[in-house]
């Protein structure tokens, strides 16, 4: 694991900054942020709603492009949308008219994949998520975290080198989103792809990351920096640890200052 | 189950007042023949084959008219409604054809073409082209973009998101469209066919009026009102086939 850190730079974030032109006026989302992330990392961005974090992450997915500055995903500039950064989204994006597996094979579909190996792939990470036995099924009939795993399938089935996932359980129960909390740590323990994942859960944040940004209000710049050392597999115990409280109580310092201080900017 | 049973038994009861009426002499055959009057009429001319001559007539041209209008308008409609630049373009001239009655179409139509099918065939397509379009582009306009961002994603073209996004997400709102746009495409056959023809529905009752043969101008109107019901029927039918995913 911490050989791995060591390895390449999979994204480099250079003097980003992002403005969108309103009827009110310019507002500035990104300020001149900068940073890297390695190959391998598991990087959770924390901030308050605002602070640009979608943004960001739409920025290194290729959807818009930055104002100034450039995103260099291994030494290459993002210019446009990406299947290397597989992105999986709140609303989870699935696509009606699509069974289940219909949805997983998409990305291989696109690749022009043949039928049969297509299938063969997809129903890997269908088993793979948990859904075996609801391939046939519209993504109407499924609960929220049934849909959130087959998006998190089709992102994985697409083999991106890195995963975007922009507050991907923010809409489920606290029992669900515990359970794909653990899936997902799963999956990042055995396909050790560089992810890059959005919350305004602290606990999430600590659960989950090898790294953990702090974002200030807007603009969005980076407050603090963290590596999460915390021991694997992050069960209660650990949850329960000085060591987890100590840095919960860092963290939770760094985002009160900046969320007051977003409140007073829209205040005024 | 109850309530199926209502609707027959309240169309029954306005056919008895109908009936009743007509039998009791308040009303002249002539402005409004019984109910078993337009019956027998059917009968008889069912049986001289004329009938059905009239409706398939009718039903051939409205067909081959709107398959030919749905057959550009969905794919046109597609690419205006995801392309800004050619909506720009095309805006004029579909501003233009869009508030003109099928109605109006009839005499140019006839100066051109003649009293020929290909004349049908025109009227049914300038009367259900432009308001099908203007359905098809803000069916396509209306589609999440967050499922176009997704399919980007997955590494799919322009044309892979129009074949694999935009067709199959805009298509349940074109079918309804289309529904509607049938409707439309109906009156304007028979509104043609008033006008010029010498077969089909519309000639039916238009020719019928001539000889005063009223029991045959219902029975035109209602021939009017089955087929259409019985396209819609179908139409369901298709779609709940083509459109699985929105089924419950």
């Amino acid at each position: 694991m911490d050989e791995k850190l060591k390895n390449e730079i999979e994204i480099e974030v250079k003097n980003v900054s992002k403005v969108f032109p309103t009827n009110n006026g310019d507002v500035e989302a990104l300020k001149d942020l900068s940073f890297t992330i390695e190959e391998g990392v598991f990087l959770v961005i924390v901030g308050a709603s605002g602070c640009g974090k979608t943004t960001l992450l739409n920025l290194i997915a290729g959807f818009t492009r930055p104002t100034s500055g450039k995103i260099l995903l291994r030494g290459e500039e993002v210019q446009r949308v990406t299947p290397q950064c597989g992105m999986i989204f709140q609303q989870y994006a699935l696509f009606p008219w699509k069974t289940v597996q219909e949805n997983v094979e998409f990305g291989l579909k696109m690749k022009r994949i043949p039928k049969r190996e297509r299938a063969e792939v997809a129903s890997e990470f269908i088993d793979l998520v948990g859904l075996r036995g609801f391939e046939d099924a519209y993504p109407k009939a499924l609960s929220g975290g049934m849909k959130q795993r087959v998006s998190i399938a089709r992102a994985l089935a697409n083999d991106p080198e890195v995963m975007l996932l922009d507050e991907p359980f923010a809409a489920l129960d606290a029992m669900t989103r515990q359970v794909l909390q653990e899936q997902l740590a799963k999956i990042y323990e055995k396909h050790k792809k560089t992810i890059i994942f959005i919350t305004h859960s602290i606990d999430e944040a600590l659960l989950l990351s090898s790294r953990i940004i702090i974002m200030t209000a807007r603009p969005g710049r980076i407050a603090q920096d963290i590596v999460n050392d915390l021991p694997y597999p992050r069960n209660a115990s650990v949850q329960l640890s000085d060591h987890y409280t100590r840095l919960k109580k860092d963290i939770w310092n760094t985002v009160q200052a900046e969320v007051l201080k977003s409140m007073e900017v829209e205040a005024d | 189950m109850t309530y199926a049973y209502l609707s027959v038994g309240s169309f029954l009861l306005v056919m008895l007042i109908w009936e009743g009426f007509c039998r009791l002499g308040f009303i002249e055959p002539i402005f409004l023949p019984a109910p078993s009057l337009i019956l027998l009429r059917a009968l008889k001319m069912a049986d001289q084959g004329t009938l059905f001559v009239h409706v398939l007539a009718s039903a051939r041209r409205v067909m081959v008219g709107f398959l030919l209008s749905s057959l550009i308008a969905i794919p046109f409609g597609i690419f205006l409604g995801s392309s800004r630049f050619f909506k720009a373009v095309f805006d004029p001239l579909i501003s233009l054809l869009r508030p003109l009655p099928s109605m109006s179409w009839i005499p140019i139509s006839l100066l051109w073409l003649g009293i020929t099918e290909t004349q049908k065939y025109s009227i049914v397509f300038m009367g259900s082209f432009a308001p099908s379009l203007l359905y098809i582009i803000e069916a396509t306009r209306n589609i999440d973009p967050i499922l176009i961002r997704a399919a980007q994603n997955l590494g799919a073209s322009r044309w892979d998101v129009m074949r694999e996004v935009i067709l199959p997400g805009a298509m349940p709102q074109i079918i309804a469209g289309l529904k509607v746009m049938l409707g439309i495409a109906w009156t304007c056959i028979i509104s043609a066919e008033l006008v010029a023809a010498e077969e089909g529905l519309g000639f039916l009752i238009m020719n019928a009026k001539e000889y005063f043969q009223t029991d045959t101008i219902f029975l035109g109107m209602l021939l009017i009102s089955l087929t259409v019901i019985i396209i819609d029927v179908t139409f369901r039918m298709i779609e709940g086939k083509i459109l699985p995913w929105t089924r419950n």
